[in-house]
């Protein structure tokens, strides 16, 4: 994506690409032109074959469900294939969805104007019934908490990642939704908390339901990188 | 009462055969479900009808043999799906509702990203919906 008004021909050669740069650098940055924002506004929301109709009266362009789950399912396969261990392949998916959750968080908050949240369990309710409702369509329960309050599990009935699936012997060891756990804890990252993620409950593996587990490692004050007396 | 169900693929290689009879016959289920694909290559190629304009094509009865009736059903994808029944009267709407439910299991089993396309299904939510199917269809038939 280019940054800044469209650049002449002859310095597209010489133009390195742009970083993804931390949220509180990205405020001093120049602004991003409008056609990213409509790049991103064609995938905002998932919405499965039931509700299409009432869907297609909103302005907003949506694909369809079963897409996304065969994309993704696609995504995984060739995983698979390319990386053979399932070890790596996991490792793989929570990388893969922490880039995706670092770039999510921005989006989210620009779109669901929700306040400043005041402690970790707010922060949990916010990603159970905003977040995963905006971006997957499916509200999840929060539960377990445990006595300090810096642990809790994020329980899913539903996950439109998984329709149609059915893990194969030997691949009993992947977590084929990993690049969920990979997000929330990229997108935690960016508001300055460090989280660990782990799977209790898979459906795959035959439980009645998805259970992450989210830790609240630590909280990181932002720090700008630019000295106020420099 | 439903002998057998089978899915072939559009190069005639099985994907599915399932017997739901007690008796180890499932050689004879083989050698069935194989000489039927020669009756259905028969009708794709010579239609009936000059325009045959259903794309997924309900072919009905292909021949009675012995005790059984064996109907076809073919899928736009050319995946054939194959019953063998030893019932001696059975409605066609029987039939086609079961080949309908029969094909979304199949649509669904085929979605699996680990699924290889043109190889054995071996789903086992697949299998466990067919036999639903059946004995849906032994329940409808008989009560």
């Amino acid at each position: 994506m280019a940054a800044g008004p469209r650049p002449r021909k002859s310095f597209l050669r010489h133009e390195k690409p742009r970083r993804a740069t931390r949220r509180s650098e990205r405020r001093m940055a120049p602004l991003v032109p409008k056609s990213g924002d409509a790049i991103f506004a064609s995938i905002d929301r998932v919405v499965g074959p039931m509700n299409t109709a009432e869907a297609s009266t909103k302005s907003e362009a949506l694909i369809n469900a079963e897409l996304f789950t065969l994309t993704y399912g696609a995504m995984v396969r060739q995983l698979l294939t390319d990386l053979e261990e399932v070890d790596v392949v996991n490792k793989q998916l929570d990388q893969m969805g922490y880039n995706i959750g670092v770039r999510l968080i921005d989006e989210f908050l620009a779109k669901s104007n929700v306040s400043r949240c005041v402690d970790f369990k707010e922060t949990a309710d916010v990603i159970a019934k905003v977040g995963l409702k905006m971006f997957l369509g499916v509200t999840a329960s929060v539960s377990n908490w445990d006595p300090e309050g810096s642990s809790f599990s994020l329980v899913l009935d539903d996950n439109p990642l998984v329709d149609f699936v059915e893990l194969p012997d030997t691949f009993q060891g992947l977590h084929y939704c990993n690049i969920l756990s990979g997000v929330i804890r990229g997108a935690l990252e960016m508001v300055s908390m460090k989280t660990e993620i782990t799977w209790i409950r898979d459906m795959l593996h035959g439980d009645d339901a998805y259970e992450l587990r989210v830790k609240l490692l630590k909280q990181i004050p932002e720090e700008y990188p630019y000295k106020d007396d420099e | 009462m439903i002998a057998s169900v089978a899915v072939v693929g559009h190069q005639n290689n099985p994907l599915y055969l399932q017997s739901f009879t007690n008796a180890n016959d499932a050689l004879k289920l083989h050698h069935i479900v194989h000489c039927s694909l020669d009756v259905i290559d028969e009708r794709v190629n010579n239609p009936k009808r000059s325009v045959s304009t259903l794309n997924e094509s309900y072919l009905g009865l292909l021949y009675p043999t012995e005790s059984y009736k064996v109907y076809g059903y073919l899928s736009n994808t050319k995946a054939k799906f194959l019953v063998v029944t030893t019932d001696l009267d059975v409605k066609d709407a029987d039939i086609r509702s079961f080949f309908r439910r029969f094909h979304a299991a199949y649509v669904d089993a085929v979605s699996n990203p680990f699924h290889v396309p043109e190889k054995k299904i071996v789903s086992r939510t697949f299998a466990q919906r067919v036999s639903g199917i059946v004995k849906a269809f032994a329940a409808g038939t008989n009560g």
